[in-house]
């Protein structure tokens, strides 16, 4: 080997310890021109600083081997020969068997006796050749540890951040099957631990693109294969064979032949017991390494996470739907010649309820009671005093239909339980009875316990406020308190709304308030407006204005006098169209 | 009232159907829909052909101001009351999953999205329909209690599609399939491409797509990186200052302002509210004709009741001057004021 056969070729990879170009010319003109076994005395011209080439190259880490032009071996390193231990030197190199060191387009990298070699040729001088031999096996497998730890770190954080939501438990289920395939598995099943003697399964496959088919079942415990009882039961079986039968017995593994495939079954973990276990099942080409079923138990223990906390989360949303049913208010009952109208919109709206409220009461002789209010503070107290106050009022209102000393009765009932409790609530509110006449008119009266008084719809589409005060209720024994009697023409409306409406913020910086102003703007041109309509556009022109900020809540209750007969809303004619009024809503 | 002829063509009863709504005669236009039912037509071909294209004459008769307001949102409860009934009657048996149909927060256009969720209980499933305006926290509080199989998103104004786009992604967290549908997404859904999401351009189509789980859940991902630029979250910081220069400008440019009612000053501030929200939407799908729409419909809307193009224009070139570090709600205001000044030519 000359120094000039490898002067100048250097992959530049810098992985190869190729003399530099620059210095070549040095030590070029008396490099050894006959390399051979053993090292070459020094020449006797040269300084000892020079090194001895041939000996630098017997400890390069890659293994050389060195032809001539019909393809002897002439020169083979220490290394070469240790990987390569069926080259022998003086021989053909084609005669050690090694097809990827003859053939020219063959990979540059293979795995012999064990170990992953990588191999280059090159082209020497007179038609030799040059084989470098390096030894990658440790950092092959170390960038391949990598790269299976990055994907299983990738797939695990796509499990927390899908299953990581709190869901309602079934899309949980349907999630943790769906997440599965195709990671771990070809088809996976989940099964639920079974509740009164059933048990839920769900199911995901791998289909040809790449979302799974999911779909569920639900089986009788006592037909449950033994393998998943035995998981239920927190042991993770590891006779894999019958395993696979009894899943393909099971129904569970379409497509997947029983002799080809490998399954595992891992528990779920729960609070106590498993949640349920989970079915991983591949063709036996990938069987499950101890790898394998490490990620599938990581992620099994998110899974379970995921579904005990859905199925916590669901028993207590049930809990707090019941309660929640019981103080949403109540729409007021069907009553003779009143249209009904109502809207509400808690500030809190993942709630769903508030410290405002509205409803009515049929009473014996044909009218009704009705009521609009708003109790102090929010939330959940607010709205379990709203609740109080309403069920005062169910029973009140059968001994007391008078709307005044109803509304002194329900102070003296609030007075007695907030004293009673130490709890310093009170409320504001409208109170009225309205009772039909012959003539498809109703009188209203109306007494006011401090609050908001209720706007008037006229026929000829004036807005008149109602001049009702009073004081709050539930604060002082003896309150004053406001009557007044309204007449309303078919056709007619009165509308009651809660101090949500008038106080809203919004407009250019959002902390303007609505008020009253704005809202007889808004109601003008409506007074031929259907009650439920006219109701649903008060919290529409405030929830505009109100943009996507915050609110307090908001309740309407609108009353509209239809008339007499079956055909109340004949007298309906097209409404005329407001002067100079410009509305922005699609 | 007269008995109403058997008719057995939506088509046909539709002037009918249209002068009950005029007259907002509940009793008669549930009478005319009661007819076709009763004549054997589906109760899908009478929510589809009869109610759905008298909405959206409705809708026009508003635009064109030769309804107010008011007479808008009357008919529209007559169709709502019109759809219970038909409903009523028909009360198929769901024996399919239950999907929840919904109006995006902010969004008022209740009956369209009530015509999908009728079309689908039609259909087998059983549908919950939370109406108008939901909030985001009470739609998911909604999908955490009920297994939900899908969930159908309605949304009519483009304005709203960055809300659009956080409530899909709410359910998403969920692990419920979304199908979104309204105008609010484009003519042809383009801006539901955009945020992600499934889209149907009518009941039947949503239907179909709601039977097809795989479908739902197959959808491209989001292509929202140039929201990375910061217009949007910088234009919705400065909408407020915006709105206030634009007015102090309008107020020096038009001299008739000064004898404005607090009605026209509060609409005045509201359509520049708009303009600002439909270019804020624009920047979010990045896309200039979602506010070149708006501008048009703006100013036909404006023309209709008295006010210039010209006005339109002025606060247009207001907002670019104000905006000149935001390049792309440039170019799309600069695209604004070129349809401004066309239509202006137009008119004349």
């Amino acid at each position: 080997m000359t120094a000039a056969d490898v002067r100048g070729w250097d992959p530049g990879d810098g992985r190869i310890s190729t003399p530099s170009a620059a210095r070549a010319p040095a030590w070029a003109a008396d490099a050894p021109t006959r390399p051979a076994s053993g090292l070459p005395p020094l020449a006797p011209d040269r300084g000892h600083a020079e090194p001895d080439w041939s000996e630098v190259v017997e400890h390069f880490r890659e293994g050389l081997i060195v032809c001539d032009a019909d393809g002897v071996v002439r020169h083979l390193s220490a290394v070469a020969a240790r990987l390569l231990p069926e080259v022998t030197p003086d021989v053909p190199l084609v005669t050690a068997g090694i097809r990827e060191l003859t053939t020219p387009d063959a990979p540059a990298e293979f795995t012999h006796r064990g170990r992953r070699l990588r191999v280059r040729r090159v082209p020497l001088s007179a038609g030799r050749s040059c084989r470098y031999v390096e030894d990658v096996t440790e950092s092959v497998t170390r960038s391949d540890a990598l790269l299976t730890e990055r994907a299983r770190s990738a797939f695990l954080a796509v499990v927390g951040e899908k299953l990581g939501n709190p869901l309602h438990p079934d899309r949980a289920a349907a999630a943790v099957v769906r997440l599965a395939v195709p990671t771990l598995a070809e088809v996976s099943v989940l099964v639920l631990a079974p509740r009164a003697g059933r048990a839920r399964w769900w199911r995901a496959a791998r289909s040809e693109d790449e979302t799974p088919i999911v779909d569920s079942g639900v089986l009788a415990a006592t037909d449950l294969p033994a393998a998943i009882e035995e998981g239920l039961a927190g042991a993770e079986p590891h006779a894999v064979d019958w395993l696979v039968e009894q899943a393909v017995d099971a129904g569970w593994l379409p497509g997947l032949p029983a002799h080809e495939t490998s399954a595992r079954v891992v528990p779920l973990p729960g609070h106590d017991a498993p949640t349920g276990v989970l079915l991983v099942a591949r063709r036996a080409t990938r069987f499950y390494d101890e790898a394998d079923i490490d990620l599938v138990r990581a992620f099994a223990a998110r899974a379970g996470a995921a579904l005990t906390t859905a199925v916590l989360y669901r028993d207590q949303a049930e809990v707090a739907d019941t309660l929640q049913a019981s103080l949403l208010p109540v729409e007021p009952a069907e009553a003779t010649g009143v249209q009904w109208g109502t809207a509400y919109r808690p500030a809190q709206a993942g709630l769903r309820i508030g410290g405002d409220f509205y409803g009515s009461h049929r009473l014996a002789d044909g009218g009704s009671v009705f009521f609009l209010g708003d109790v102090s503070g929010k939330g959940v107290e607010a709205a379990v005093f709203t609740g109080q106050l309403r069920q005062c009022l169910q029973a009140l209102h059968r001994v007391e239909s008078h709307p005044v000393r109803l509304l002194r009765l329900l102070n003296d009932a609030l007075l007695e339980t907030t004293q009673a409790h130490g709890q310093g609530r009170f409320a504001t509110m409208v109170l009225g009875v309205v009772r039909p006449h012959r003539d498809g008119s109703l009188t209203l009266t109306m007494a006011g316990g401090g609050h908001l008084p209720p706007l008037v719809l006229r026929a000829g589409g004036e807005v008149e406020p109602v001049g009702l005060s009073g004081m709050l209720v539930g604060v002082v024994p003896d309150p004053r308190i406001g009557e007044v009697t309204v007449r309303l023409a078919p056709g007619e409306t009165c509308l009651l709304y809660s101090d949500g409406v008038t106080e809203a913020r919004g407009g250019r910086r959002g902390d303007e308030l609505f008020g009253p102003e704005r809202l007889v703007t808004a109601l003008a041109g409506c007074h031929r407006m259907p009650a439920p309509a006219l109701a649903e556009r008060v919290e529409q022109v405030t929830c505009d204005w109100l943009g996507h900020g915050d609110h307090d809540d908001i309740a309407v209750l609108a009353l509209r006098a239809t008339g007499t007969g079956a055909r109340n809303s004949r007298h309906l004619h097209a409404v005329p169209r407001p002067p100079e009024q410009r509305e922005h809503q699609e | 009232m007269t008995a109403p002829a058997i008719e057995t063509d939506p088509g046909q009863a539709f002037s009918r159907y249209l002068d009950c709504l005029a007259e907002a005669d509940e009793y008669a236009a549930i009478e005319v829909a009661r007819g076709l039912l009763d004549a054997g037509v589906p109760a899908e071909r009478v929510l589809l052909d009869l109610v759905a294209p008298a909405q959206a004459e409705v809708g026009e008769r508003w635009a064109r101001n030769e309804w107010s307001v008011a007479q808008e949102h009357a008919a529209t409860h007559i169709s709502e009351r019109v759809v219970a009934a038909i409903a009523g009657r028909a009360n198929p048996r769901p024996t399919r999953g239950r999907v929840v149909v919904a109006c995006m927060d902010g969004e008022w256009h209740a009956l369209p999205p009530r015509l999908v969720a009728e079309v689908l209980r039609l259909r087998g499933w059983q549908v919950t329909f939370l109406g108008a305006s939901v909030p985001v926290a009470h739609l998911v509080s909604y999908l955490h209690r009920h297994d939900a199989h899908a969930v159908a998103l309605a949304c009519a104004l483009p304005m709203r599609l960055p809300h659009a786009h956080r409530m899909i992604e709410a359910c998403r967290r969920s692990d419920v399939p979304v199908v979104v549908g309204g105008r609010g997404f484009g003519e042809d859904g383009r801006w539901a491409r955009r945020l992600g999401v499934a889209w149907a351009p009518d009941a039947p189509t949503a239907a179909d797509l709601v039977a097809d789980e795989r479908a739902l859940r197959r959808v491209p991902p989001a292509e929202l990186s140039h929201l990375a630029d910061d217009e949007y979250g910088g234009l919705l910081k400065r909408r407020g200052e915006l709105i206030d220069s634009a007015l102090a400008d309008l107020r020096d440019r038009v001299p008739g302002m000064s004898s404005y009612t607090g009605a026209q000053l509060d609409s005045t501030v509201s359509d520049l509210g708009y303009i600002v929200d439909f270019l804020a939407a624009a920047l979010y799908v990045d896309d200039a004709s979602l506010f070149t729409e708006f501008v048009r419909w703006l100013v036909e809307i404006l023309t209709s009741r008295g006010v210039p193009a010209g006005a339109v224009g002025m606060t247009l070139s207001h907002y670019r001057r104000a905006l000149h570090d935001f390049p792309r709600a440039g170019r799309f205001l600069v695209a604004g004021e070129a349809l401004v000044t066309e239509v202006s030519h137009a008119g004349r």
